[in-house]
């Protein structure tokens, strides 16, 4: 304990002032300029040490006293501890438990202390005096109070004129004490809302740190996808992929068990690991072996790995995997869905352990692999998925190509209540890529239709989640070129129809314009140069500004055209680590 | 009236006329947008046509402001944009028309300043 410490030549006879000063809060108008200098002082401060030290000297002032101290509780320990002390000695650091003593008192009942004569009151702690020399004969102490309880106490001690403290000097030290406690309490409120805002930050570093972990989606025909969720923040799960020297291709699911940023810091040292061994083309089960026996010795606090590991071969005719703690990889085959539980415990617990491994020919199937996230989502009834739950979404997908299969399967689970990280990992051979289709519309060639068209290809490019400026270029583009077919193609009195599709291939979009009408020369098409005031040839110059480009070719058969317009959408190529 | 269903109407106020156009100007309406802003200038010295309803404009329905704009031009007349929608003038930059346009914010604007 920090003792009571006189303050060089501080020590004096307690009445050597007194005559010269009236008694305390003489006058209310007095004390009112006081209070509300003390409260203007407390309010602007920027430096709160500083401004309390100046704030108590003037309040041991004004209230005529030889000493006054505060004291602060720090609520993790329930100690009192003396920040600020005027006056003869120096008690700064002094401690003392709630309840202990006059301030200890005060705090735990927060209630205004008095001790009229402290020679006799056995609330008074002595100790103090003792070690200093210094006499203390009355004293009044007020509790620090906030709503959420006191949280320190401002003590006076000694008038200088040798008269006890009065229940006036009291009442007039509570009132003071107000907004002492209230700035204090502020400038700690500031504190916590920087230290927020501050792990505010960091936690948003570490995310865009973890989502640069996650590997690239591969734009060629890379048999492996995968897409993260996290729950919050920053993920405990991840997925990575790469090629070896051989040709084969390496993939890797992994989930550290908690959440938080332990277990973000693990994730992250897990999945190094994971690659760098897989980096070796070791067989799945010692590849999970030798990383279970490098954890091992480093992992701590009960925290573990569950883990997939595998190779498949560039077509996924094979795929080799392991587990480790892993829900069970599920592969779909033809209308089959076949399950096979995966082999060890998780990683990081025991050392020296055998990992079961499966080779599984695909045969043009897919195999998925998707952490518990996956299982664990519930629905409105609180009901896990489970395993079965997400066989069947597999299922509902399965003829969607696989990039938007993910998105999809992603898409449910989300619609039901995601608990934990989720990851999901798809194997497959890259299908001779077809592109998707999102829209196709058969109409007649009259401008009354094209309100219709309009409004299909808004909702196709809305379901895309292309913002709402592009999407109303893009809709702009394709009915100028509607309305060109119109006017132009089949002409006033010629009747015919139009077929739009609007097709996807990763980020490309096309629309597709066919009709029935005499073949167009591509090179009588000549757009106006915008900004020109003339009346013709503006919607062909649109069509140039929005679309990358567009070519109009005679269609099959002899009669018709085929009208081709591009567009790249670059934020749909953005989204698949993406929705990471 | 269904809310947006295509709609021109034409009011003279105080020696100008303000055209109104209401829903999605494209080619199946045009030429009535068209002929109604021509009527408009034959009738007064000054003409707004009022896009504040208009949820979108193709180029067909560009083109019938644009002539109106040349005839205004020829005959000295005052011809100007009024309570442009976004969708229109969204179409008017990416056309960059928007700075050939007169646009202003009122129908009081119409009649030039003094």
């Amino acid at each position: 304990m920090t003792r009571a410490r006189a303050r060089p030549g501080a020590l004096r006879a307690p009445n050597a002032d007194t005559a010269a000063h009236a008694p305390p809060c003489a006058q209310p108008a007095d004390t009112l300029a006081f209070l509300a200098g003390l409260s203007q002082a407390l309010a602007v401060s920027l430096d709160l040490r500083q401004t309390l030290e100046q704030a108590v000297t003037r309040v041991a002032g004004f209230m005529r006293v030889e000493a006054a101290s505060l004291f602060l509780l720090d609520r993790a320990s329930g100690v009192l501890e003396c920040r600020i002390s005027v006056g003869p000695v120096d008690v700064d650091g002094l401690r003392l438990a709630v309840g202990q003593g006059v301030v200890g008192r005060a705090v735990a009942e927060n209630a205004v202390q008095i001790v009229a004569d402290a020679a006799t009151d056995a609330r008074v702690w002595r100790a103090a005096d003792e070690d200093s020399g210094f006499v203390t004969r009355s004293l009044v102490c007020a509790p620090l109070a906030t709503a959420a309880g006191p949280i320190g106490a401002l003590e006076l001690v000694n008038r200088r004129d040798d008269r006890p403290f009065s229940d006036a000097d009291a009442e007039l030290l509570g009132i003071i004490a107000a907004p002492v406690a209230l700035a204090i309490n502020n400038a700690r409120m500031a504190a916590e809302l920087l230290e927020q805002q501050r792990l505010k930050r960091e936690f948003e570093l570490a995310r865009h740190m973890q989502k640069a972990l996650l590997p690239k989606r591969r734009r060629d025909d890379f048999p492996v996808l995968g897409v993260n969720r996290p729950a919050h923040e920053i993920s405990g799960d991840f997925y990575d992929f790469f090629e070896c020297a051989d040709g084969r291709i390496g993939f890797v699911v992994g989930d550290v068990s908690g959440k938080g940023l332990d277990a973000a810091l693990l994730m992250v040292r897990a999945a190094s690991l994971l690659r760098w061994a897989g980096k070796d083309a070791l067989a799945p089960g010692a590849w999970l072996a030798r990383v279970n026996d490098e954890l091992c010795e480093t992992a701590q606090g009960g925290r573990f790995v569950c883990a997939l590991v595998g190779y498949c071969d560039h077509e996924a005719r094979v795929v080799r995997f392991a587990g480790a703690g892993f829900p069970p990889v599920v592969v779909h085959r033809g209308d089959v869905l076949t399950e096979y539980p995966a082999g060890g415990p998780p990683l990081g617990i025991l050392p020296d352990l055998a990992f079961e491994q499966h080779t599984v020919a695909l045969d043009g199937g897919a195999l998925y692999a998707f952490t518990d996230g996956a299982t664990d989502v519930r629905d409105v009834h609180g009901r896990r998925l489970g395993g079965a739950g997400v066989r069947a979404l597999i299922a509902r997908h399965a003829a969607l190509p696989p990039q938007a299969r993910l998105r999809a399967l992603l898409g449910e689970l989300k619609d039901l209540q995601l608990v934990d990280d989720t990851t999901l990992l798809i194997v497959e051979a890259a299908r001779a890529c077809a592109p998707d289709l999102l829209l196709e519309r058969h109409f007649a060639a009259d401008a009354a239709e094209l309100r219709g068209v309009r409004q299909a290809l808004r909702q196709a490019l809305d379901a895309l989640g292309i913002e709402p400026r592009l999407r109303d270029r893009l809709v702009l583009a394709v009915d100028e070129a509607c309305a060109n077919v119109i006017r132009h193609g089949y002409g006033p009195g010629c009747r015919g129809d139009i077929g739009l599709r609007l097709l996807r291939d990763g980020a490309q979009l096309s629309f597709e314009l066919s009709d029935h009408a005499p073949c167009v020369e591509a090179a009588r098409l000549r757009p106006q140069p915008l900004g020109e005031c003339r009346c013709g040839g503006l919607g062909l110059a649109l069509i140039d500004e929005v679309m990358d480009d567009w070519s109009i070719e005679p269609a099959a058969g002899g009669r018709g055209n085929l009208l081709l317009l591009r567009k790249r959408i670059e934020s749909l190529d953005e989204e698949e680590a993406g929705e990471a | 009236m269904n809310a947006n269903a295509n709609g021109v109407s034409s009011e003279a106020c105080g020696g100008c006329v303000l055209v109104r156009l209401r829903g999605e100007v494209d080619l199946s309406w045009s030429p009535q947008v068209r002929r109604a802003v021509l009527d408009a200038l034959a009738q007064a010295d000054a003409v707004g046509v009022d896009l504040s309803e208009v949820g979108y404009i193709d180029s067909s329905g560009i083109a019938a402001l644009v002539e109106g704009l040349q005839q205004a031009r020829t005959h000295g007349q005052r011809f100007v944009l009024v309570a442009v929608s976004d969708a229109v003038r969204a179409v008017l930059e990416l056309a960059r028309l928007d700075r050939v346009f007169t646009l202003v914010a009122s129908p009081d604007e119409v009649t030039a300043p003094a």
